[in-house]
C-alpha cells in the first residue's frame, strides 16, 4: 500500500481495473453538468472532456 | 525540471487523446514543479477516483489540494504554471488541453497511505481511496439520491474486491462509523451488492 507504482504497471493495469468497474457500473459515468460545464464545453467542442478510450483498446 | 524538458512534456501532454493518461501525466508534471517550489500537492475527487478505477468519469479538468501546509504565494504558482504555458489562475487554469484546479489543502481523516504513482514526469500522490469511497458513498445518498457518485462508489469498490487495488476494509468501516460520514450501514450495503455482483463476499460482512 505505502509503495510507489511504477507508470509501466499502471498503464498494464488500466484495461482490468475498467473491466472490474464495467461489471458493476456503466461503462461511462460521467456526469452529465458540473459547474465547469461552460469552460469546459468551450475547450471540448461541446463536450465536458475528450472521449475515454474503448476498454477493448486499453 | 529545465525549461526543455518542461517543453517537452507540455508537448507531449498536449497531443495525448486519452483523458485519463493525459491528466496523470499532467498531475505528474505539476506535482513535479510545485515539489521544485517545497510544495506537495494530491489529486483528489473524480481526478483520483479515474487514476484509481479507470472507471471514464473524470471530465476535462485535474482537482489538486495542497498537502503542505503553507501556500505558494499567488505571484508564485502563476509563475510556474505560467512555465507550462497555462493560461488563467491563480487556483484554476488551461493548460495542454485540459485545466487544472489547485483547491487548496487537503482534507482527509484517513489514516492510510496517500497512494503513490511513479508518473511520467515525477512521483504522483493520489487521495486515499479509502476515504474517496466513504466519501461517495455519503454523497450517493446525502443530501438526496445521486447515481452518478453511487456508480463511483461501484466501481472503487469492484476495482478493490476484484483485487486491482489494494484498500484497507478496516478503515473503510472506521471511516464509515465516523460522525463525520455515518453511512456504515449504507456502506457496508453497497459493498454487499458490488460483491454479489463479482460473487465475491463483502470485507464489510460479518462472514465475509
Amino acid at each position: 500500500m505505502g509503495e510507489i507504482m511504477s507508470w509501466e504497471d499502471w498503464l498494464k493495469g488500466r484495461r482490468w481495473r475498467r473491466e472490474l468497474g464495467n461489471r458493476v457500473a456503466p461503462e461511462v459515468i460521467q456526469r452529465s453538468r458540473s459547474s465547469s460545464d461552460r469552460r469546459l464545453r468551450k475547450l471540448f467542442k461541446g463536450r465536458r472532456g475528450l472521449p475515454f478510450t474503448p476498454t477493448e483498446k486499453l | 525540471m529545465n525549461a526543455r524538458k518542461i517543453k517537452a512534456a507540455v508537448a507531449d501532454i498536449s497531443a495525448d487523446t486519452d483523458p485519463t493518461r493525459k491528466a496523470a501525466k499532467l498531475a505528474s508534471l505539476c506535482c513535479a514543479l510545485f515539489r521544485e517550489r517545497g510544495v506537495e500537492l494530491v489529486v483528489v475527487g473524480g481526478s483520483a477516483i479515474e487514476l484509481l478505477t479507470e472507471g471514464a468519469y473524470t471530465s476535462g479538468d485535474l482537482d489538486l489540494c495542497r498537502l503542505t501546509p503553507a501556500a505558494l504565494p499567488l505571484r508564485e504558482r502563476q509563475q510556474i504554471m505560467g512555465q507550462l504555458g497555462a493560461q488563467g489562475g491563480p487556483r484554476s487554469w488551461q493548460v495542454a488541453g485540459a485545466f487544472v484546479d489547485l483547491l487548496g489543502p487537503l482534507e482527509s481523516l484517513a489514516h492510510t497511505p496517500l497512494r503513490r504513482l511513479q508518473g511520467a514526469f515525477g512521483i504522483i500522490q493520489v487521495a486515499q481511496p479509502e476515504e474517496l469511497l466513504v466519501e461517495r458513498v455519503l454523497v450517493s445518498i446525502y443530501p438526496q439520491s445521486h447515481p452518478p457518485a453511487r456508480d463511483c462508489a461501484k466501481k472503487l469498490a469492484a476495482v478493490a474486491l476484484g483485487g486491482a487495488m489494494e484498500l484497507d476494509w478496516k478503515e473503510v468501516r472506521r471511516l464509515a462509523s465516523r460522525p463525520e460520514y455515518g453511512i456504515l450501514m449504507a456502506c457496508k450495503a453497497l459493498v454487499r451488492e458490488v460483491a454479489n455482483e463479482l460473487k465475491t463476499k463483502s470485507p464489510l460482512d460479518p462472514n465475509g
